[in-house]
């Protein structure tokens, strides 16, 4: 199999915080062209800062945090123009219109090439009904919203796309119209890194899955080493055990559960 | 980029329904500002031409001008009553004589309490009280609202700077605020105008910069709004910070400024100095007396004078009286100034003190420029009365000239025999009584008077808008 060049790369990545405690623990990992990583982990386990970091608002204590071999605390402008991102419970701007809000933020990402009928296509592609393009989305329930800022992050057309907690809150049929889109964007060749809680849909679409506790990536498994594990069984084995993640304790722990 | 996000501002701005309800209702507050002044000016206007005609209907059927004691009025002017300042708080009437110290007497809220209990809706008010509000209501969540709403994390996952950020926040926000304000301001303005106020080029350009430095305040508030919601991390406590700003800047400030100053330095109360001239006016007229009846003893050797002869000693009392009320008059105005400056001085140092202290506020500084442009600042009543007393040695002089040297002030004898023939009274010309016309203050000297404060102004809005961009860099976005 051909390795590509990876799009996001984070290398030996820490973040210790001014009041001591130790978010991110050299964590290591890369998403190629056309792959989607899903981190897994319980809340406080790192996957948010994990984003963070490769967004420069924060800067890592270690390690780097790569976006197309661009370290982003060093040249944190020319990295973000190669990423997209579509963080958990976006609200966008309540008075503007779903149209309004894809022109500003579109633009705002460097692109004014398009008009408003490329942002229609954009709002149909990710499911939002034609009528409620114009509408402001002080009206919109979640999922609405989510949709407003997935398009916002297609039409960026950027090689590499951060998703932080993207389908929570989301009812059934939203949730599988996004893991749909998503696969779409895959196969465009887009880079996927998703923090996720949901473990069948990450189990559904996602290429390679991370498991991360208390800051330490403590198992990286691909589909094909996943194939005919149980993959809730493993997650809970590994939240259970030690935040080392030793292979002994973790299975007595997922025999176990 | 930066234009995008001035525009993106302005649209968010304009267009959200909390800026629909305050932009209603202050626009209306400030039509009706300069509507209310206006015809509070016609009002007062025709007051005191009425006062001015009565003061010389008065005069009708007098014979001796040395009867005569005009009442001047302080006249109103058109910008007084758009920023009234302490223009309701003086004593607009004097009661001139020949010669003695001078009392403005009946304020306009001597004449109206009424109006000083809820004072006047000016132009100083609304933009001091109002618009320093409307101000914190949109800049208090201009950050830590788009951090909430989630916005802001979206805004810099772009290839933005975070500085191109933050000053197209800020400018969308200002010209956001202020643009639309000059909606208002100019109907009000052509409100003014329609109305017939009698408004100079200087006036208007006084006007203008009184609109200049109401919107460097707004400008200040909103640059500290700003800079608090970029020290805090959600809109409710950044709006509770600012509101306990606002209350200390608006209403804390300025008030202990000027009661820690009255503390600190004492001025002799007018009251004090009142007693004391009186009691030299007693002890010179106990004397004046002494001496009036030591030349009645001396020079009254005829028991029945002939009329001629009873003329030329008039002429020689008066003459006499003349001179005593001179030199009591002239030791009179000597203490009077010297008490005056005393007090002048006093109160020139707890003024310095007062408005030194108040000026670490906006709000202070924001009023005191507005009054010195509108000229109706403390030295309002200081220069109506040296108007007044210029006025005097005027109708002093045409006293003396209408009179055969003597002026009203003192005491005078007139002597009438029954048998003599009656010399005929002509009334006296009220037209010929010098008018009062006092020269309001120039343009050149009100901004002169402004501009410290409209640098302190602007200073507030570079130290502001400043903290507001260097802690925005800091911000943790997150």
């Amino acid at each position: 199999m051909e390795s590509k060049q990876p799009l996001l790369e984070a290398a030996n990545l820490s973040k210790r915080y001014e009041d001591d405690v130790l978010a991110l623990d050299e964590i290591s990992f890369q998403v190629a062209p056309g792959e989607i990583y899903a981190m897994l982990g319980g809340n406080g386990a790192g996957k948010t800062t994990t984003i963070h970091l490769f967004l420069n608002f924060i800067e890592p204590t270690a390690g780097e945090a790569r976006i197309d071999g661009i370290a982003t605390h060093v040249e944190p402008l020319r990295a973000k123009e190669r990423v997209a991102y579509v963080s958990e419970n976006v609200a966008l701007y309540p008075h503007f219109t779903a149209l309004q809000n894809l022109d500003f933020f579109v633009r705002l990402h460097g692109r004014s090439d398009l008009d408003r009928d490329g942002y229609r296509k954009a709002l149909s592609r990710v499911g939002l009904q034609e009528d409620a393009h114009d509408k402001r989305l002080k009206g919109f329930s979640k999922g609405m919203r989510q949709k407003c800022a997935l398009a916002i992050a297609i039409l960026k057309d950027a090689p590499a796309i951060l998703l932080d907690e993207p389908t929570s809150g989301l009812d059934p049929q939203a949730g599988m119209e996004f893991t749909k889109l998503l696969g779409e964007l895959r196969d465009e060749g887009k880079a996927i890194l998703m923090s996720t809680h949901d473990i069948f849909r990450a189990k559904q679409i996602a290429d390679t899955i991370g498991i991360m506790r208390q800051g330490r990536l403590v198992m990286e498994r691909s589909q094909a080493e996943l194939a005919g594990e149980d993959l809730e069984a493993l997650y809970v084995g590994y939240m259970a055990g030690p935040a080392d993640g030793s292979e002994r304790s973790v299975e007595a722990a997922a025999c176990s559960a | 980029m930066f234009g995008l996000i001035v525009r993106k501002e302005l649209r968010e701005i304009l267009g959200s329904p909390r800026f629909a309800a305050t932009f209603a209702m202050i626009s209306l507050l400030i039509v009706l500002a300069f509507y209310l002044g206006a015809r509070d000016y016609l009002d007062q206007r025709q007051r005191y031409e009425a006062a001015v005609a009565e003061n010389l209907r008065q005069l009708e059927g007098q014979t001796d001008w040395l009867d005569v004691r005009p009442a001047i009025f302080l006249p109103p002017e058109p910008l007084a009553s758009l920023v009234t300042g302490i223009s309701n708080d003086i004593g607009r009437n004097v009661n001139v004589l020949g010669m003695g110290a001078l009392r403005a007497t009946e304020s306009r809220f001597n004449e109206d309490p009424v109006l000083a209990v809820f004072r006047f809706l000016d132009l100083e008010f609304l933009f001091q009280v109002v618009l320093s509000l409307f101000a914190v209501l949109f800049g208090f969540d201009l950050i830590s609202g788009e951090k909430e709403r989630g916005t802001l994390r979206l805004a810099l996952s772009a290839a933005v700077p975070r500085a191109t950020w933050i000053l197209g926040k800020l400018t969308g926000a200002f010209l956001g605020l202020t643009v639309p304000l000059l909606i208002p301001i100019t109907l009000g303005a052509l409100t003014v105008a329609v109305m017939g106020l009698p408004m100079s080029a200087g006036d208007w350009l006084r006007l203008a910069l009184v609109v200049a430095a109401g919107l460097l305040y707004v400008g200040a508030f909103l640059g500290l709004s700003v800079l608090v919601s970029c020290a805090t991390h959600r809109s409710s406590t950044s709006f509770l910070v600012l509101l306990v700003l606002w209350v200390l800047a608006v209403m804390v400030a300025p008030r202990s400024a000027v009661l820690l100053a009255a503390r600190s330095v004492d001025v002799p109360s007018l009251d004090e100095n009142l007693s004391r001239l009186g009691r030299l006016r007693s002890q010179l007229w106990a004397e004046d007396r002494r001496a009036i009846d030591r030349y009645f003893a001396d020079q009254l050797d005829h028991d029945s004078p002939t009329p001629e002869e009873a003329q030329a000693m008039v002429g020689r009392f008066n003459g006499f009286f003349q001179e005593l009320a001179e030199e009591r008059n002239r030791r009179v105005e000597e203490l009077d100034a010297d008490l005056g400056e005393q007090r002048l001085n006093r109160q020139a140092i707890q003024e310095r003190l007062a408005f030194g202290l108040a000026r670490l506020s906006p709000a202070a500084a924001f009023s005191i420029a507005a009054v010195e442009l509108a000229g109706t600042a403390l030295d309002l009543p200081r220069r109506y009365l040296d108007q007044a007393r210029a006025y005097q040695e005027i109708f002093e002089r045409f006293q003396k000239e209408k009179s055969g040297g003597q002026s009203s002030g003192g005491v005078r004898m007139v002597v009438r025999f029954a048998d003599s023939e009656a010399e005929e009274e002509v009334a006296i010309d009220p037209a010929e009584l010098p008018a009062f016309a006092p020269e309001p203050r120039s343009t050149a000297e009100a901004i002169r008077g402004a501009v410290p404060d409209l640098g302190l102004l602007a200073l507030f809005n570079a130290l502001f808008f400043a903290g507001g961009f260097v802690a925005f860099l800091r911000y943790d976005v997150r």
